[in-house]
């Protein structure tokens, strides 16, 4: 049997806004991924989590002007603890002229606000680098 | 009347029309849906018990509602700026938006703080920078909003009063509002690096208790639905727990055995949404002005007027606008200013159109401040005090608000009040649910957002400008703190701190604490570290 798609959902820094990361993870957990959520922490700890829980996919969510910032950050290092095989997945609020930039820094996809749930599951499911290990 | 001959041939659109709350509305209403009202004991004049049509006798035509734009971004002194403009284009009253390092009680020197300085208002860390953002502005003349979350709400509101002073206004003369209330933290909370829920409440009826007899022109605490309201609870819910929360503090107060009701009750505000459902909103202010009265008269036997009158902010809610097309988002807000307005709003906040997007532009605040401008004075809606009082719809819409929100604060109540509830994590399930339930409406159609489940376009139509944060803020404000820390009188903020500690254990009052550490120029990182060493930090909730 193939295993679960396991997940872990994180607010990077002080942002609070946490309807979009609750209800992602609801949406996830239904589609019958497993998904740890650990609510508002440091890249340092988001990274060490994504690592100790050896997760397929990082969920990220920020709706402050901190994503410049704290995203680059964590898909560093991601990429300098050797976890380069984790999808990263990032929602929230970003102008349009900054979303290249974030894929760039290495996330996978963006979800901008209105993003249907069945689109992110879907994106998931097909994207997820890791299965073949399953 | 269902299955009339005359409903079968006009067919409707829908097989049951309801509110944004799920309240089953029919197709028209009668006298017969109001025949139990009773004008003097349900509604009254304006001004008059039991407040239903408006908390003064003259309302709009006495003074029209305070336009009150919250606001601040970057450097103490980039919002000083912006504080200037909203002024010179006529706003009456100021609300400070702070960053979200300041508010979760931080100092430009965080080890996040290169991040989160700016993110989502100014940077405020002590009194240099409460003294440069309102440099050249009168304090005196135009009454403000501090507005951080309940973990700072001692030393930010120490900071207006340190600044008062030095500007030679006596605190007994200083006037505004401190917002830190503890309705928000079930929306967001628990706030990271706050402390448990039970001290929150020591700390800011402390505030409202120190305030009563030193700064009686004060509002010490707005009790803030606004953000709760935003997690994705309906009307009724949003009005239950703004009053659960009052009346937890009030219940907080009355145990020290110090304070009467009506010695610290007529200073409370609130702050409410203003949401899409046009007329369930304007019914929602006025059950909610009748359900306080009722309270305080009932539970109470208050007297004081200002204790049996709920005076309210309003914001128009955020959640609402649409990063997509957001233009469209300056109709939405309009349609919200009505709704506070018609329900009888002491000030109002309109959102700028770009808020779903960034920190507002110049313009973009111009565009909500010409909005409420435009409400006031071309409209006319300012001429007659609660216009759509005596129609059935909202006289049936209201009776039902109220009998909804009493159900539902029955319920927390239930749970021990809304500081036990959040304690306990009730407050956090009925949230989840709530947003389940928005979500579930939004992906079945039975809730339109144009531009998001409807009306979507692949191209953005319309051209605007992002606000960026100022990247060199955090430099900035950091090497001021560090060259702050430098220069003043160590000695005098360590011994004011190690007092505050002291203070915090007992069940003295921490203003007078908090008051020499502000004005010894600790910062507010500093003084909310001797409180997490004190009573400790909050697990935030998980799913």
């Amino acid at each position: 049997m193939e295993r679960k798609i396991k997940v872990l959902m994180a607010k990077p820094g002080f942002d609070a806004h946490n309807w979009g990361a609750t209800i992602v993870s609801l949406a996830l957990r239904d589609a019958g991924m497993e998904v740890v959520y650990i609510g508002q922490q440091d890249p340092e700890q988001i990274v060490q989590t994504a690592i100790q829980e050896d997760v397929d996919v990082l969920g990220l969510s920020l709706l402050s002007s901190t994503y410049m910032k704290l995203i680059p950050k964590i898909t560093r290092l991601l990429s300098e603890s050797g976890a380069k095989d984790i999808l990263v997945v990032l929602g929230g609020v970003f102008p349009l002229d900054d979303i290249p930039k974030l894929k760039e820094a290495g996330v996978d996809e963006v979800f901008l606000p209105g993003s249907k749930m069945e689109h992110i599951v879907d994106y998931i499911s097909k994207n997820v680098k890791r299965k073949a290990s399953a | 009347m269902g299955g009339t001959k005359e409903t079968k041939r006009f067919r409707e659109r829908k097989e049951v029309f309801a509110t944004n709350s799920g309240i089953p509305v029919k197709r028209v209403y009668t006298p017969g849906d109001i025949s139990g009202l009773n004008y003097d004991r349900d509604l009254g004049m304006p001004g008059e018990e039991p407040y239903t049509r408006g908390i003064y006798p003259s309302m709009y035509r006495g003074k029209l509602w305070t336009i009150r734009q919250f606001s601040g971004l970057d450097t103490p002194e980039a919002t000083n700026e912006r504080f200037k403009y909203e002024y010179e284009n006529g706003i009456t009253g100021f609300a400070i938006a702070m960053d979200n390092l300041s508010i979760m009680g931080h100092d430009p020197n965080h080890p996040l703080a290169e991040a989160e300085v700016a993110a989502g208002g100014v940077s405020l860390s002590n009194l240099q920078d409460m003294e440069t953002i309102f440099e050249g502005l009168p304090i005196g003349k135009i009454s403000a909003a501090v507005i951080p979350l309940m973990t700072t709400t001692c030393p930010h509101t120490a900071m207006y009063f340190a600044l008062a002073e030095k500007r030679g206004i006596k605190l007994s003369d200083v006037d505004g509002t401190t917002e830190g209330d503890p309705v928000s933290f079930a929306a967001c909370g628990p706030f990271r690096d706050s402390y448990p829920p039970r001290h929150l409440l020591r700390l800011g009826v402390d505030l409202v208790e120190w305030c009563a007899i030193n700064v009686p022109k004060w509002h010490p605490v707005s009790f803030t639905s606004y953000n709760y309201r935003e997690t994705g609870v309906n009307a009724y819910q949003e009005i239950a727990g703004l009053i659960a929360a009052a009346l937890d503090y009030i219940e907080e107060e009355l145990k020290r055995k110090r304070l009467a009701v009506d010695d610290f009750v007529p200073k409370f505000t609130f702050h409410l949404s203003a949401h899409n459902d046009f007329f369930e909103e304007i019914a929602k202010y006025r059950a909610a002005r009748r359900l306080w009265y009722r309270l305080m008269k009932e539970r109470y036997g208050a007297r004081n007027p200002n204790s049996l009158t709920l005076r309210f902010h309003v914001q128009t809610a955020g959640s609402t606008h649409t990063y997509q097309q957001p233009l469209n988002n300056i109709v939405r807000i309009a349609y919200q200013v009505l709704a506070a307005a018609l329900g009888g709003a002491q000030s109002i906040h309109a959102n700028s159109f770009d808020e779903a997007i960034c920190t507002p532009t110049e313009k973009s605040v111009l565009m909500a401040i010409r909005t409420q401008q435009i409400a006031q004075l071309e409209t006319n809606i300012a001429n007659v005090i609660d216009p759509l009082g005596g129609s059935y719809y909202i006289e049936w819409l209201t009776n039902e608000i109220e009998e909804k929100a009493r159900e539902y604060l029955q319920k927390i109540e239930e749970q021990g009040g809304w500081f036990a509830a959040l304690e306990s994590g009730w407050l956090y399930k009925e949230r989840i649910e709530a947003q389940r339930e928005h979500t579930k409406k939004l992906a079945g159609g039975e809730l339109n957002i144009v531009g998001v489940n409807c009306y979507e376009m692949a191209e953005e139509p319309y051209e605007y400008d992002v606000y960026k944060t100022n990247p060199k803020t955090y430099e900035i404000q950091r090497a001021k703190f560090e060259k702050l820390k430098r220069e003043r009188d160590n000695d005098r903020v360590q011994k004011a701190l190690s007092e505050l500690a002291r203070v915090s254990e007992t069940d003295q009052n921490v203003m007078p604490a908090v008051m020499e550490s502000v004005k010894a120029y600790a910062g507010v990182g500093e003084i909310c570290d001797v409180w997490r060493k004190v009573y400790g930090v909050a697990e935030q909730r998980m799913l």
